[in-house]
């Protein structure tokens, strides 16, 4: 199968800023993908060129189409939730229905009508009656509604409370989530989604430094926990981070003689947020 | 089609101001006719039924055709501005409808719907209070009120000013459309300052005020272009004061020169240039 989303040399620049520099990637369908970088390192750039709200230059094609070009063909098998509650003040939950009802041909009412049901939320209120987590679970329940193929999500759980956050992972996975859709994420809660995602792309300063699945991640890093004397002995095997905890030190490598760092200490394979730390403080590559 | 069906629906929702302010103007009206202290009596007596009629639905009319051309000018400088300032055109932009169909949208608000709300609201006002008026002045006024002649003139006379000011107002509200698709804040200033900028620099350089005389006669030349000055009157002698009043609206509407008149569609041109720059800001500009 094509990939869903295929960029190469994808550039956007803002005067001299360059906010995403020649970046490279793709996404394969059926994956949760998480885009994960620090504050200012060109997610929202690189989620804007997908979703064809920014231009941009490089080569760039989401599901066959040019997205800053072709957004309305788009937007009939993508959809997405750019940040948190940006529903307008003066819509009706009802009207809202209505509206993505009228003009999206893949939206399900059924499918809204059951995700609002669960939230308590009733029509005819207005967003601006609604708090920021009831607004969120609005969009939410109408853009999961949607059978798009790809959704593309920008921190959004942002203003939900932990037990709505859980609820919303878990309907994403349990039942949104199949081998027809792909979803790309973006959150600051790296630990909330890491057990959900397949892929991570680690992106800093406009450019992608990791592209790999999680499976990959297992084979090809590795964290060893050493104490303190043995530090010399661990760094001769060329770590690219360390950091320092209770006394010991961890130790990450990538592609490591995994036998002989087990003579050193403790190996596990880092968790994605570690991984992330690591990479970026590290000065990867 | 289906698409712009919605759309307008949804210009209903955001702006109830739509059919509010129309209901308000015409509840005002209403309650002048009810309680208002004006002599019906003794005008009727004196002066013909035809001008008093005409003068009675000239003035509902007019004050409904005003307050409509304000609350057009403020609703197109807002109309692409409001969604890109509290970011809901992040949510507008995730649904798979064109920039083009959303400004098109939001265009034929402008031109059509609102006034034809309006229309609507002028008829049933002057419908209303011309009962009204009826009752309080018993059968002396009744009868100017109610020529069914005058009505149906009215009716041709309010489309026809619907179909023309859409057509001659177009580089007006092309204009407008982009000020509210680009302007990062304050979208009244910008609509006004730049003309003005213009005009002093015109002045300053070159001594000429071509782009005031042109903006004048944009601004208020749709009379002019869409009627003619003199289209029959019925002169009418009331103790010492001579009564003027049109003779019907036929002589005075000048279809034939409005529509063969190249200022009319080179006006229309412009208009739809700026609405071509007003979708390309709409789709390249998302936020503020």
């Amino acid at each position: 199968m094509p990939p869903v989303i295929e960029a190469s040399n994808l550039t956007k620049k803002y005067g001299s800023h360059v906010a995403l520099d020649r970046a490279s990637f793709s996404v394969q369908p059926g994956r949760i993908v998480g885009l994960i970088g620090p504050n200012g390192a060109g997610k929202t750039s690189a989620l804007r060129a997908i979703l064809g709200l920014t231009n941009y230059e490089g080569q760039l094609k989401v599901l066959d189409s040019e997205p800053f070009r072709e957004r309305t063909r788009l937007m009939h098998d993508a959809c997405f939730i750019a940040d948190v509650a940006v529903l307008p003040s003066w819509l009706r939950v009802d009207h809202a229905i209505d509206f993505v009802a009228g003009v999206h041909p893949r939206f399900r009412r059924d499918r809204a009508l059951a995700l609002l049901a669960k939230t308590g939320i009733t029509g005819r209120r207005r967003m601006r009656e609604l708090s920021k987590g009831m607004k969120t679970q609005v969009h939410l329940a109408l853009t999961m509604a949607i059978d798009a193929k790809l959704l593309v999500l920008d921190e959004p759980t942002l203003g939900l409370d932990i037990l709505a956050r859980r609820a919303f992972y878990d309907a994403l996975v349990n039942d949104y989530m199949d081998e027809t859709r792909t979803i790309l994420i973006t959150t600051h809660q790296v630990e909330e989604v890491e057990n959900l995602l397949t892929d991570v792309l680690f992106i800093d300063k406009g450019r992608i430094v990791l592209d790999s699945s999680l499976d990959e991640i297992a084979t090809r890093y590795a964290a060893v926990e050493v104490a303190a004397d043995r530090v010399a002995e661990a760094r001769a095997e060329k770590p690219f981070y360390e950091r320092r905890l209770l006394g010991k030190v961890v130790l990450y490598f990538e592609r490591p003689d995994l036998d002989r760092l087990a003579l050193l200490g403790e190996v596990h394979t880092p968790s994605v947020s570690d991984l992330f730390v690591a990479k970026l403080s590290g000065g990867a590559e | 089609m289906n698409n712009y069906a919605w759309l307008v629906r949804r210009e209903f929702w955001e702006n109830r101001a739509i059919w509010m302010i129309p209901a308000a103007v015409g509840g005002f009206l209403i309650l002048c006719g009810l309680f208002g202290r004006v002599d019906v009596m003794s005008i009727a007596t004196r002066v013909p039924s035809l001008a008093v009629g005409e003068v009675f639905l000239v003035a509902v009319g007019g004050t409904f055709f005003a307050v409509m051309s304000i609350y057009a000018t403020w609703y197109l400088l807002d109309c692409l501005y409001a969604d890109r300032k509290d970011r809901s055109i992040l949510f507008w932009k995730s649904l798979p409808i064109s920039d083009a169909t959303t400004v098109l949208s939001k265009l034929a608000t402008a031109l059509i719907v609102i006034p034809v709300v309006y229309f609507v609201g002028a008829d049933l006002t002057t419908l209303i209070m011309a009962f009204i008026l009826s009752v309080r002045a018993h059968s002396l006024l009744g009868a100017a009120l109610w020529h069914a002649d005058l009505w149906l003139q009215l009716q041709v006379l309010w489309l026809y000013l619907i179909v023309t000011s859409a057509i001659w107002f177009l580089p007006v509200a092309g204009y407008l459309l982009v000020v509210s698709a680009w302007a990062k804040r304050a979208v009244m200033l910008w609509s006004i300052l730049p003309p003005i900028a213009l005009l002093l620099a015109e002045r300053w350089f070159f001594g000429t005020h071509l782009i005031a005389i042109e903006l004048w006669r944009r601004l208020a030349g749709l009379g002019a272009h869409a009627f003619r000055p003199d289209g029959g009157w019925v002169t009418t002698v009331v103790d010492n004061d001579t009564i003027r009043t049109p003779a019907g609206v036929w002589g005075f509407i000048d279809a034939g020169g409005f529509f063969s008149s190249p200022e009319t569609w080179a006006g229309a041109a412009v208009g739809a240039a700026l609405i071509a720059v007003a979708i390309q800001l709409r789709t390249r500009r998302t936020e503020i």
